[in-house]
């Protein structure tokens, strides 16, 4: 069984809902996990709550990186957090994937301390899964976006390495056995973008172990072209900040509106269910987290802002990445490149 | 490997071990009408234990057998005795050593129009307890056994208290009430109060987590009572106590290993979770764990353990000294209020179930 090493401290509402989190992982599945923090702050939520012992050790931390510290700062001054102790869990072999919900600088940069890169990749790519329409039944209605903020700028090089590390997990993790890889860009012809992402898409057009759909626009991320989406980390989470934003705030016009007038209200309950539907498809919540991609360890960072739900989802979902051997499958993809 | 005995060494005290029967040795199904139905026409062949529980059972004869000490076990269900014969031939099948069993009889119960009494069990345990504990004498050490699901951690320890004197006989008439005992029995249960009260010797109330009830629900218990998920827990804090010794330890451990698919790790976080919870300390678990270490059911330590001990042992300085008995009675004002009577029926908490 997978052992999956989780950041207690890591997130706005730790370390109570990480470990209750890891309480419902530890009554529903047989994932063991390692809750790394501060053992009496996690022995203290976790005796208040049903839990299975059988499924949970914990290794004590003595600090943790708060979630607004300059990543840099972090990696200087918090040697023993629960975030360099939790990825040193997994380097040494005690555990086999990481969750976190913590500092995602911190993490992204503490992962690439304590894991290594897999050979030709430069730089690690942090992933998200993103809700979009479906074109038949059975398939998933995610998409992954990456990067979405592990780097800024990218080089040609790095963005293909992003598409094929992208695609290699979706394969395993979506079950596609061909995901549809597109590249975000200002518009769908080739030539758009400028020369770095021109040169991506010929480089993308010409991997036979890729199906490139070719340049898809900001519209396309809901509409489901392409399963897996690849841009700088800038743009990446900027449209994933949108993404979230505009569902929260559907949310908050709809409430706005009905507290205004008697007419909006009945209308506003008559699409009640449709607002909660679309709600629970942008609700992050329910799909866990997303991989950094292009370390030798696997790494799930969940949202800053998760509940235990989320802490739940994200650590069957490295669960299942570790058994479904992820992290292979993406060395081999990236070897086959090379 | 044996532990040094706990107590001087003559006369040794006898030790009483008093066993729920349903979801403490049996894994019994109730929760629905159907299910109790299956239950009462089950045969012996048929009745499945809590993993590890016949380990300790025999372990607890067999480690007083090794130390000369005088060893009572009964066990005491609310179950009717109708069932009596299937429960006997289970006790015989799995091998255990026990000395009498006393049922309720819901016969006479429902003969005599005292519905409401099916369901009460305390005044029935209570009873039984107060019964055994004066057929047994002063010098007697006792060990009780029970579950989350009933009363157990409420019945028990009121008795515990009794007999430690903690809680006077006065006192003892208007709590019975509250838990809901019949008031009809409420004298004659004084009445055996009075008989051993302040005999003492109440040394540990083992709870089984059958539905997983959080720890912290049972705060208010006291550290007398060990909440423990399975029973490699309840064999430690037997072995902590001096009622087992470590190799009787390893059985239990290999019992889980071998017949209920329990892995080192899991018997290695379950010890873990011993430590934080503090019902051990953590010399105490290294000394008591090296029998199953050397026996391969537990992982074996890294070379550098001792120093991830010592850091472990100051990281917890202060926060993990071990529980401290709680001075004179329980409050039952508060565990009352947390653990609502099951008289009262509506949403419970563990503890008065």
């Amino acid at each position: 069984m997978p052992v999956i090493a989780v950041d207690a401290m890591g997130g706005d509402h730790a370390p109570e809902e990480i470990v209750r989190g890891v309480a419902e992982v530890s009554l529903e599945t047989d994932i063991d996990c390692l809750l790394v923090g501060h053992e009496g702050r996690i022995q203290a939520v976790l005796e208040e709550v049903p839990y299975n012992p059988e499924r949970i050790a914990v290794l004590h931390a003595r600090d943790a990186v708060p979630m607004d510290e300059d990543a840099h700062e972090a990696m200087r001054t918090r040697k023993d957090s629960s975030l360099m102790v939790a990825l040193q869990a997994v380097a040494g072999g005690r555990a086999d994937a990481i969750v976190s919900a913590g500092n995602t600088g911190a993490a992204v940069l503490a992962a690439s301390r304590c894991f290594s890169l897999l050979p030709g990749v430069r730089r690690a790519a942090l992933a998200c899964v993103h809700p979009r329409l479906t074109e038949y039944p059975g398939q998933d209605p995610l998409a992954l976006l990456l990067d979405v903020g592990a780097t800024v700028h990218c080089e040609a090089d790095e963005l293909v390495y992003f598409a094929v590390m992208g695609s290699a997990y979706a394969r395993r993790i979506s079950k596609v056995p061909n995901p549809r890889v597109g590249l975000l860009n200002l518009g769908v012809e080739e030539t758009k973008g400028g020369p770095t992402l021109v040169e991506v898409h010929r480089r993308l057009r010409a991997q036979p172990m890729i199906d490139f759909v070719g340049n898809v626009e900001g519209n396309d991320l809901v509409r489901g072209r392409a399963d897996v989406i690849v841009c700088e980390g800038y743009v990446g989470n900027v449209a994933l900040k949108l993404l979230e934003g505009v569902s929260e705030v559907l949310v908050d016009v709809a409430q706005a509106a009905a507290e205004r007038k008697l007419v909006w209200r009945v209308g506003l309950r008559l699409l009640s269910r449709g607002i909660e539907r679309v709600s629970a498809l942008t609700d992050f919540s329910r799909y866990g987290g997303a991989p950094i991609l292009g370390f030798d360890k696997l790494f799930i960072k969940c949202h800053g802002r998760s509940r235990a739900r989320a802490v739940a989802n994200a650590v069957k979902v490295a669960a299942k990445a570790v058994r479904d051997r992820v992290p292979e499958e993406i060395a081999d993809a990236v070897g086959g490149l090379r | 490997m044996t532990l040094r005995p706990r107590r001087g060494t003559t006369p040794v005290p006898p030790l009483l071990c008093r066993w729920d029967l349903d979801k403490t040795y049996l894994r019994s199904e109730f929760d629905t009408l159907r299910q109790l139905w299956r239950a009462a026409r089950e045969r012996g062949a048929d009745k499945v234990e809590v993993p590890g529980v016949i380990e300790v059972l025999k372990g607890l004869r067999a480690a007083a057998d090794r130390h000369g000490r005088p060893i009572t076990m009964l066990f005491v269900s609310a179950s009717p005795p109708q069932i009596g014969e299937a429960i006997r031939d289970k006790l015989r099948l799995d091998g255990v050593p026990y000395d009498g069993i006393v049922f309720k009889d819901q016969l006479q119960l429902l003969r005599r129009g005292k519905f409401a009494n099916l369901r009460e069990h305390a005044g029935f345990k209570l009873g039984e307890l107060f019964r055994g504990r004066a057929a047994s004498g002063v010098a007697t050490r006792e060990v009780l056994f029970g579950d989350d699901w009933e009363a157990d951690p409420v019945t028990y320890s009121v008795y515990a208290d009794v007999v430690a004197g903690a809680l006077s006989v006065d006192a003892l008439e208007p709590l019975l009430l509250r838990i809901g005992v019949d008031r009809e029995v409420v004298p004659e249960l004084c009445a055996l109060a009075a008989q051993v009260a302040g005999w003492g010797g109440v040394d540990r109330i083992c709870i089984n987590l059958e539905r997983r009830t959080p720890p912290a629900a049972f705060a208010l218990f006291g550290p007398r009572l060990a909440p423990s998920f399975n029973y490699f827990q309840t064999a430690l804090v037997l072995a902590a106590d001096g009622w087992l010794d470590p190799d009787d330890v390893v059985a239990v451990a290999a019992g889980l290993v071998e017949r209920a698919g329990y892995t080192p790790r899991r018997l290695e976080n379950s010890l873990a979770d011993l430590v934080r919870r503090r019902f051990l300390s953590i010399s105490l678990a290294h000394r008591l764990s090296q029998p199953a270490r050397r026996a391969g059911l537990l992982p074996a330590l890294p070379r550098q353990a001792w120093l991830a001990r010592l850091r472990a042992m100051l990281a917890r300085r202060g926060a993990g000294a071990p529980r401290a008995p709680l001075p004179g009675p329980l409050d039952y004002d508060a565990i009352l209020a947390r653990h609502r009577s099951p008289a009262r029926g509506g949403d419970q908490e563990a503890g008065a179930r």
